[in-house]
């Protein structure tokens, strides 16, 4: 690209390019657009899946009984998306449920750990009280959490939501408490120098520049609770989305773990573009170099991250 | 009318071998329609000082006192950086420091954004503006309260000359027309003479060493004698201090 070619676009009052440029402009316009490699990316998946299992009969005729091919897996999703199941409850019913014990488990971990964040920010005293026992819940695998819970509680809510709170909760802490040591000096001074009430400043100051702390934490405590709650219904539920992918591979339906297992990808993308994108989109529009890309990564793969951050420091 | 009175200040910071000196004995009294201009080498204490007499920083030892007719002044400050809200609109930013949110305030936020020229500019957040923009917002917050000083850090030095000078017309005629006092700190020598009735001279390690007088009539042109021999007196007196420095 030229700069003479950009000018005239930029100047906006320039005449409009010809037709035929335009046309060989737009394939190389194609290739550059993350759309494309978004699309071209399942596409990719089910090409790869056809040929493994292809080349897997030619060596191990007998394997392809067991492997679901990409149209089993479609068809079942397909049955459970119009509440045709052999399940105990249908597709929604099995979503509600564990939306639920989500839900609790997300909204007490949030709470309980914007007050210990809080707390172990601004006193450091409570900070070393605290800090060891944070950082061992947070070395806490989400299975060994489920495992004891549901010795503990046996079949009923108790168990996952307990699992979802501990899972999450250590997220909620220690982004909260960077949150508050992260806050704008030179902000409250200036709002200090200018006389402005500590409630104005509280509103205008404190709980903005924390917004993006709590977002990051909302969203870290609901990723790991959901794969937290999975988990813990796999062994204490006798319903929700955990249980069911158990019910199918009990049942030996591989492509009903396949199948619901995509359900689970489904619905946390879902959510994070119906809820969390929203949100954040209005609560950040001050932020105009904020990308949604990034935004989209949040979801699974920074966890460990504050994690490894947390061991270095000490 | 305002009175300043800053008695055997002293400040420093840190401790032990980090400990910096920024303010070391200072005793100075600013009263009435004073245009103070602050000027010295970088590192010399000048931003300490106003923080000190803003309430931001406290001194370590001495006292500061800053009075309007018997009650405490309110002071409106203008940084050298701009320290705006980033998660507010610019209107919003002005809000923030004002008492109540009447429609004669909504007002006069808008006409101080008319005067820094950023009248259209009130929805945007500052993360839109430039850098000269976001000093301009700052400089129309600290005018928008009317304060009874004026406390300005090099509110001019990131500014283009056209838009500096303009602003520099405007500050004066405010001063001239409120009689409010300004506290004013600048690199630049000609800038302190163009516009104050009184320099102080800082010298590193954040000591008063001049306290000049400049009793010409205002408007001042650059080019006028006067002003020019002002300010060569003022350049030549931080010549010597640069060169007792080192
Ligand atoms: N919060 C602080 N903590 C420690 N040292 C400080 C602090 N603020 C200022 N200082 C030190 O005090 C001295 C004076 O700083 P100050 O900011 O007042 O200088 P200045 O005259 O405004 O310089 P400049 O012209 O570069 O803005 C410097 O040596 C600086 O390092
Ligand atoms: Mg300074």
């Amino acid at each position: 690209m030229t700069v003479t070619e950009t000018r005239p676009t930029a100047a906006g009052g320039s005449p409009p390019p010809n037709p035929a440029q335009r046309l060989t402009a737009l394939p190389a316009k194609i290739a550059k657009s993350p759309l494309l490699a978004r699309v071209l990316f399942p596409v990719f998946l089910f090409l790869v899946w056809e040929l493994s299992l292809i080349a897997v009969e030619e060596i191990w005729p007998f394997a392809v009984d067991v492997l679901p091919t990409p149209s089993e897996v479609g068809a079942f999703m397909w049955d459970e998306f119009i509440t045709d199941t052999l399940a105990r409850k249908n597709l929604y019913e099995t979503f509600f449920i564990s939306l639920r014990r989500l839900m609790s488990g997300f909204a007490i971990a949030m709470v309980l750990g914007t007050a210990m964040g809080l707390a172990m920010g601004l006193s450091r005293a409570t900070n070393a009280f605290c800090h060891d026992w944070t950082m061992a819940i947070l070395a806490m695998p989400a299975l060994a959490w489920a495992l004891f819970n549901s010795i503990i509680f046996g079949f009923d809510d108790r168990g996952p939501i307990l699992t979802v709170i501990l899972a999450g909760i250590p997220f909620v802490i220690v982004n909260v408490r960077e949150g508050v040591r992260n806050t704008p000096r030179e902000l409250f001074d200036m709002a200090r120098s200018f006389q402005v009430p500590q409630s104005k400043v509280i509103r205008h100051v404190l709980v903005p520049s924390l917004m993006p702390f709590m977002f990051a934490a909302a969203r870290y405590c609901f990723s790991i609770g959901w794969k937290g709650l999975v988990i813990a219904e796999v062994f204490g539920g006798q319903d929700g989305a955990g249980w069911t992918i158990k019910f199918w591979y009990d049942a030996h339906r591989a492509h009903g773990v396949v199948g619901y297992a995509a359900f689970f990808v489904i619905f946390a993308i879902l959510f994070e573009r119906l809820v969390f994108e929203p949100i954040s989109r209005r609560a950040f529009r001050w932020r105009p170099q904020l990308q949604t890309e990034v935004v989209e990564e949040a979801f699974g793969e920074h966890h460990e991250h504050y994690g490894e951050e947390e061991t270095a420091r000490r | 009318m305002a009175e300043i009175r800053i008695k055997n200040l002293h400040k420093e910071f840190g401790v032990g071998s980090d400990k910096v000196v920024a303010l070391e004995d200072v005793n100075l009294d600013i009263t009435g329609h004073s245009f103070v201009s602050i000027v010295g080498p970088s590192g010399c204490g000048k931003s300490t000082l106003l923080n000190i007499l803003t309430g931001i920083e406290t001194p370590t030892n001495g006292t500061v006192e800053i009075t309007s007719d018997g009650h405490v002044a309110a002071p409106g400050y203008v940084f050298q950086a701009a320290r705006l809200l980033p998660w507010r609109t610019v209107t919003d930013n002005l809000m923030f420091v004002q008492e109540d949110r009447s429609d004669d305030t909504k007002k006069r936020c808008q006409r101080y954004l008319e005067m820094v020229q950023l009248g259209d500019k009130g929805d945007k957040f500052p993360g839109e503006l430039s850098g000269g923009m976001q000093q301009r917002v700052g400089i129309a917050r600290a005018f928008s309260i009317e304060p009874d000083v004026l406390f300005m850090d090099e509110p001019f030095s990131h500014l283009d000359a056209i838009t500096a000078r303009a602003l520099r017309r405007e500050l004066h005629h405010m001063w001239d027309e409120t009689k409010k006092m300004v506290v004013f700190v600048t690199h630049d020598v000609g800038e302190a003479v163009e516009l104050s009735n009184r320099i102080l001279v800082f010298a590193k390690g954040g000591r008063l060493e001049d306290d000049i007088q400049i009793d010409l009539p205002f408007p001042r042109d650059p080019a006028d004698d006067e002003v020019a021999v002002a300010k060569a007196h003022v350049l030549r007196k931080f010549e010597e201090l640069d060169l007792l420095a080192s």
